[in-house]
């Protein structure tokens, strides 16, 4: 469990971040997106003191990360950063073994651990154990990123947009990935980029920051369906317009308590998957958050999005 | 040009070979001490921007100053020989290894920088696994740069007694010996393109075996040096030396011959070439050295305090040398020998014959004649001006010009006057007649032995060995083997082993 609380990060001029108060929960893949110059990656970083708040108190687990010793503190935090920044001149194994080594852990120890992992991101160590960080895709590189921060399997990793700089095929997969490995594994992922559809698929929970100042905090689909002011739902307006969930299609109005019988979906399904799915079984009922939706409201729903696109 | 080179080569490969060895030695220390101030330094300075960049313009300024100037303003806190030269070259390539490693160590990718500190590793291990090896070929062309430079300018340990390849190129432009400049300088350049080359091919290898190839380097040399060192048989060395040129050269190896020919057992060491008069006068104060050949008219201008007028009679002059060198420096200056290395006025045999010429005096009847001087004897009151009122000289056509085209001028008719070196070999290349300085206006410059007299109590042999010159080598002699050395090239260790057999001086008393 991570508690920013009152984080305000002051340089010369300008105001990073103002009085944050912020909660993520053990287990979670909690999100913080917003555009360049939010404080968002300036949020993070106080987390493993690469940035020392200007007042404020980060805690980890009811202890303040500024109170014990700093490389402690940080052999146990995984990061993965933008571009994989892997050392250039070590092999896939040195780069991975980075933390463990810092941590003392025996040779005998660390390659079965790291094979282990390289094997969970998909990468065979037979080929990748010995290459180097130029003989790698963007992707794979970062699948190694994924693999240091990991290593020491950290209760916690951060992840300062670490699929940016990525081509869309490699980043969905990766994106795929870090969900598969949440599940897998019991970390805690903060994970900050600037892309909202990123934002929407990953998070479990999200912070929307603007200007050092905290807009939003919620699930993704309630963020969706309900923006708290204006800059929220200009930031997400795009995504609004191709990515309509359930929660959407319920907050419009649409469906009827529900009467017992029919399919359980979760509230951020796509309403293309629910049409995919009404295709193949025209009479299929949705069961949603206590209420039951059918191709009706699909219909219904739709009309009413190309009226508003019409009053736009 | 090239024949001459081979057989200069042929006749001198011992000498080379040493003096490579010198060169070699000296850089390689260098560059060792080198590094182990810059990279430190380097690293010390690399989260502290302004004090690296303060270092930075400390060391360019450094570099800015001529390294000839460097030497000078070392000799007074370190003296001559290898260890001024080692800190001058020291001094000159901290600048480039500095930047490099300065340059590198904070130009790595901060993105690195940060991963690094993220992961929570010691600085140890981020300096030695991240910084370095990231910084390592900005560094290595460091070195590289700085080697070179080393390699290059340590031709001037020369000057002041540091031996090396410089010793050939100053040699070469000192006597106009082509061969021996091309050599020195062809083996210092092609010395730092295979340094260059060495250290491109060291940067592959990995730093673990490096270190460890450099640690039995230094376990090896100073086993075999300790070796060397212990079992050599310990017999007591003389050490003499000899200024620049192949005169001295010719005294020295005259001095150990007829030490070596009374007392096989001691061992001479001849260190040639060891500079101008103030390096030597020192290195005999400071004990460096135990004898070397000066001259009483040097003695007299340049090394004691001398309150009266220098007397033009040699007798005269060499008891007021040897007194005043006695009484201010305990120096004993033995008796001199005959000839006289000094000015005097040069015609060609042609002009002699045709105005019936043999003593300076001769000239005064003579303005009309074309007279040519070296600018610092026109200038200078013991020069032209001081022998024009002597004489009463009064030439219509006086020019100045450089030393070393004015025999050739006069060979070819340019001229018909000029002032000489009364040794100097060019006068019998060109069959010039010296005219006789009658009333001695010239001050005398006699060659003798100079030591402490401490070494000469202690070794009352080896005074008398020496003495044995005194009064010997005419002036005709002395340019005879100025001839043979810096104009046939004949080595001075055979031309004065003749002069020695010719003369009968090696047979014992």
């Amino acid at each position: 469990m991570i508690e920013f609380i009152n984080i305000t990060k002051q340089y010369t001029e300008t105001a990073a971040l103002q009085a944050v108060n912020l909660r993520v929960d053990s287990h979670e893949l909690f999100v913080l997106v917003g555009p360049s110059g939010s404080g968002k990656t300036t949020l993070l970083k106080t987390v493993n003191r690469l940035v020392v708040p200007t007042s404020g108190q980060v805690l980890l687990d009811g202890v303040d990360v500024a109170a014990g010793n700093l490389q402690t503190l940080r052999r146990h935090i995984g990061y993965v950063l933008q571009s994989s920044a892997l050392f250039p001149n070590m092999t896939v194994m040195q780069n991975a073994a980075v933390q463990l080594e810092a941590l003392g852990w025996p040779k005998a120890k660390i390659r079965p651990r790291l094979e282990h992992l390289l094997r969970l991101v998909d990468l065979d160590p037979k080929l990748y154990a010995d290459r180097r960080p130029a003989q790698l895709s963007g992707g794979e590189a970062q699948r190694v990123g994924i693999v240091r921060a990991l290593a020491a399997n950290p209760t916690l990793m951060l992840m300062d947009e670490p699929f940016s700089a990525l081509d869309p095929v490699a980043k969905r997969q990766l994106q795929a990935l870090i969900l598969r490995l949440h599940q897998q594994l019991d970390t805690t992922i903060l994970f900050v980029t600037h892309d909202m559809q990123e934002a929407l698929r990953l998070a479990d929970r999200m912070a929307v920051l603007h200007n050092g100042q905290l807009q939003q905090v919620g699930e993704p689909h309630a963020i969706l369906a309900r923006p708290a002011n204006a800059f929220v739902a200009d930031f997400f307006k795009d995504v609004s317009a191709s990515e309509r969930d359930l929660a959407q299609v319920l907050a419009a109005g649409f469906g009827v308590p529900r009467s017992g019988g029919g399919e359980p979906w979760a509230a951020g399904a796509s309403i293309y998957d629910w049409a995919a799915a009404l295709q193949a079984n025209p009479t299929l009922v949705v069961q949603v958050a206590g209420r039951e939706l059918r191709s009706g409201d699909l219909i219904g729903y739709l009309a009413t999005l190309a009226k508003e696109a019409a009053h736009a | 040009m090239l024949n001459q080179t081979l057989e200069y080569i042929h006749a001198n490969g011992h000498e080379l070979l040493v003096a490579l060895g010198q060169h070699v030695a000296v850089a390689l220390i260098a560059t060792l001490i080198t590094i182990v101030i810059a990279i430190p330094l380097a690293i010390a300075l690399m989260n502290h921007r302004r004090a690296g960049e303060f270092v930075l313009q400390v060391a360019s300024i450094i570099q800015t100053i001529p390294s000839l100037a460097i030497l000078g303003l070392l000799i007074p806190f370190v003296g001559i020989g290898t260890v001024p030269a080692i800190i001058a070259l020291v001094l000159y390539a901290i600048m480039p290894v500095f930047q490099n490693t300065y340059a590198g160590l904070t130009n790595i990718d901060p993105l690195l920088i940060e991963a690094a500190d993220a992961m929570g590793v010691s600085r140890r291990y981020k300096l030695l696994r991240v910084q370095l090896p990231l910084a390592a070929p900005m560094i290595i062309s460091g070195i590289r740069i700085g080697v070179v430079m080393i390699i290059g300018t340590a031709t001037l340990a020369a000057l002041i007694g540091g031996g090396g390849l410089g010793t050939y190129i100053l040699l070469g432009i000192q006597s106009n010996n082509n061969a021996a400049l091309l050599i020195g300088a062809v083996l210092s350049a092609a010395l730092a393109l295979i340094a260059s080359g060495l250290i491109k091919l060291l940067a592959r290898v990995k730093l673990r075996h490096l270190l460890a190839g450099l640690a039995a380097l230094v376990v090896v040399g100073g086993g075999a040096y300790a070796t060397v060192a212990l079992t050599a048989p310990r017999t007591e060395t003389i050490t003499i030396a000899g200024k620049m040129g192949g005169e001295p050269e010719i005294l020295i190896n005259l001095y150990q011959d007829l030490i070596a020919a009374d007392q096989p057992h001691l061992k001479v060491v001849l260190k040639r070439n060891f500079g101008g008069t103030s390096f030597l006068f020192k290195a005999l104060k400071a004990k460096q050295i135990d004898i070397y050949p000066e001259f009483t008219g040097t003695v007299l201008q340049s090394l004691v305090k001398h309150p009266k007028a220098i007397s033009h009679d040699p007798t005269q002059a060499y008891q007021d040398g040897k007194a005043a060198l006695a009484e201010q420096f305990g120096m004993t200056l033995l008796p001199p020998m005959a000839y006289q290395n000094g000015y005097g006025l040069t015609v060609t045999a042609q002009t002699a014959a045709q105005y019936h010429l043999k003593t300076i005096a001769d000239l005064a009847a003579h303005p009309e004649l074309r007279a040519g001087f070296d600018p610092d004897f026109y200038q200078q009151s013991d020069g032209y001006p001081g022998l024009q009122k002597a004489y009463h000289l009064a030439f219509t056509n006086v020019k100045t010009m450089e030393p070393s085209l004015r025999y050739q001028a006069l060979a070819q008719g340019d001229l018909d006057v000029t002032d000489a070196y009364t040794t100097d070999p060019q006068i019998q290349k060109y069959h010039l007649v010296l005219l006789k300085d009658t009333q001695a206006f010239f001050p005398p410059y006699q060659g003798s032995p100079l030591m402490l007299t401490s070494f000469a109590k202690a070794h009352p042999q080896v005074v008398r060995s020496l003495n044995r010159l005194k009064g010997r080598i005419s002036t005709q002699d002395m340019q005879r083997m100025n001839y043979q050395v810096t104009v046939e090239h004949q080595k001075a260790a055979t031309v004065a082993r003749r002069y020695l057999k010719t003369h009968h001086l090696l047979k014992e008393d």
